[in-house]
């Protein structure tokens, strides 16, 4: 070695670690700060005045923060899993075709290039009460006579915010347990068959297993951006009806640009981040596991 | 013979239902895109017509032509935004590759201490929502002065594109045996020769995949973006797409137009790359 000279890998991160630090972590920090101040955007001198957690206690203590929190929670829990069903439901459909499979998938990836705000956007059209194709289809095949108000009813709302987020999201599940299932080896499930399992025997112990990795990868993808949610919601009913579908971002949007209390949006923030952080960590540690079991059995 | 025929039966019932339930699947897929195309074709009267019309009677490309015809005329600076759309999209996703290419060798490359807990990292700045991140850039870009600008954005969008590709490209250069570049080597390369001549080629098409993935994120990104511009000077199509609702009403049809515009751009390049973006996600999972 000629002298101290920094090692390869720590040059090559370097400029990662400047942006990420520059654009990321100094503003979050800047943020965790005035989240302990009344900071508001009107008054600039608010910055320098500390309070302490008081923003944290009055958030905890505010009911409607704790609904949309538990809203969000219950949101993506239930996108989640049923991006998840759905997704293998398709993978496996897809699978089974013998003709075509190339444009199949093409037509599977079709909703990941809609721009989530464009997503929001369509289905607040599609759900329109008054002119959406949902509720064209439904009285033109009489399954109702009055048009259902689905954006204007908070349990519709939700309804179709969920539709919306899951038919924006289903196809990277499907993606990627398709890939899982293609580059599975045939032989064990052939031997399996050979030894007298059921087809969902076959599917719960020798299929499920393989391609249980790529389901995780897909949920770490998904979770790195599970806050894609905000624009379909700030699109599709902006929270209402009357906070009916309010979700923590779409809280923290309004409590920091509409009523300009930056410090309280700030606070709150910090809990939407943490939800996410919790996501992530869970599937990425999830995906490790399965990672190094594959790698065991291989 | 008579379990032969049920079999048969069987096996025929199967494949339709199969048919199917694939041919449902791909409509409900299909059938939002198709729905926004169509009304953005149809005249105004025909989309909020009671009861529905539901085969187009006239078709006309009205709602484009007035959307570019520009602002006064019932369009938007449609024209404005697709050019910070685009500058702001491609700067970033170029200067995102070329950090994340560096980033994604090292990882894929090289062993070093606290290389996972890193990764990890890494991965957890892009879990930060985008309107929660919004708030501090916002302070600190207004006492910057570079609110309302393409150079604010695209800062915005590099950090926010980088995890994501060292994720693809750390994959890609996991895909090309570490033997080839070190065969290079003892033939006299150096190693950064060795990277541009044997490694860069054979992760090529990988990398250009991470790119397209970084651009369509940038290209459809909205919740930063709504907080970060003010005007034409750097709004980008997403921002703009809510130029079309007013307080109460909604020009439906020039929506549609605008998010076809939008979507077409966004569709090509994904199906020039589909095939390698599946490979370079799952690429780690096999070979961990």
């Amino acid at each position: 070695m000629k002298g101290w000279r920094p090692s390869p890998p720590l040059l090559l991160l370097l400029p990662v670690v400047v942006v990420l630090a520059a654009v990321v972590v100094l503003p979050l920090l800047l943020s965790l700060y005035s989240s302990f101040t009344p900071f508001r955007l009107t008054k600039p001198e608010t910055l320098w005045v500390f309070i302490g957690a008081r923003n944290y206690v009055n958030i905890l203590t505010n009911g409607d923060f704790w609904i949309a929190f538990a809203r969000t929670v219950v949101l993506l829990t239930v996108a989640l899993n049923l991006e998840m069903l759905i997704g293998l439901g398709l993978a496996l459909l897809v699978e089974k075709a013998s003709r075509g499979q190339r444009v199949l998938r093409t037509i599977m990836m079709f909703p990941m290039m809609f721009s989530p705000i464009l997503v929001g956007f369509q289905f607040k059209f599609m759900f329109n009460d008054n002119i959406g194709l949902v509720n064209n289809a439904l009285q033109a095949l009489g399954l109702t006579d009055r048009a259902i108000p689905w954006l204007i009813d908070g349990n519709l709302a939700f309804i179709a915010i969920l539709t919306a987020e899951i038919w924006s999201s289903t196809s990277v599940f499907a993606i990627l347990i398709l890939a899982g299932l293609l580059a599975m080896p045939r032989e064990p499930v052939e031997a399996a068959r050979v030894d007298g399992c059921t087809p969902w025997q076959t599917f719960r112990y020798v299929t499920w297993p393989f391609i249980m990795p790529f389901a995780f990868i897909a949920m770490t993808i998904r979770s790195l951006d599970v806050a894609r949610a905000y624009d379909i919601v700030k699109i599709m009913t902006d929270g209402g009806p009357a906070g009916r579908t309010e979700l923590v971002w779409t809280l923290v949007a309004r409590t920091a640009y509409s009523d300009a209390r930056m410090g309280m949006a700030n606070a709150m923030a910090y809990f939407s981040i943490l939800l996410s952080i919790l996501f992530t960590v869970y599937f990425y540690r999830k995906l490790a596991a399965a990672r190094t079991q594959i790698a065991a059995e291989w | 013979m008579d379990q032969n025929c049920l079999h048969r039966v069987r096996n025929k019932a199967l494949g339709i239902a199969h048919g199917v339930g694939l041919f449902l699947a791909m409509l409900v897929i299909c059938l939002p895109g198709i729905w926004i195309v169509l009304s953005s074709l149809r005249p105004t009267v025909e989309i909020m017509a009671k009861p529905p019309v539901w085969i187009p009677q006239q078709l006309s490309l009205d709602a484009y032509v007035a959307m570019f015809s520009g602002v006064g005329k019932g369009g938007i600076p449609v024209l404005d935004y697709f050019r910070n759309s685009l500058i702001i999209s491609v700067t970033s996703t170029v200067i995102a590759i070329a950090i994340g290419m560096a980033g994604g060798y090292a990882f894929a490359r090289y062993r070093f201490r606290a290389k996972s807990a890193m990764f990890l990292g890494l991965m957890l700045t892009r879990t930060v929502p985008g309107i929660a991140l919004s708030l501090p850039l916002f302070f600190v870009f207004a006492r910057l002065g570079i609110i309302d600008t393409h150079f604010g954005l695209i800062l915005v969008y590099v950090a926010l594109n980088v995890p994501f590709t060292i994720w693809l490209i750390d994959g890609f250069f996991r895909q090309v045996p570490k033997d080839l570049a070190e065969a290079a080597q003892i033939d006299g390369c150096t190693r950064w020769q060795a990277f541009w001549q044997v490694e860069f080629p054979l992760a090529g098409p990988g990398i250009a995949s991470a790119g397209i993935f970084a651009f369509l994120t940038s290209w459809n990104e909205f919740a930063l973006a709504s907080q970060l511009t003010r005007s034409i000077n750097s709004k980008t199509l997403p921002v703009g797409l809510l130029d079309y609702t007013a307080e109460f009403t909604i020009d439906w049809r020039g929506m549609c137009a605008l998010a076809v515009v939008m979507i077409i751009p966004a569709l090509t390049l994904t199906f020039i790359v589909q095939k390698h973006l599946v490979g370079g996600l799952t690429s780690g999972a096999v070979k961990g």
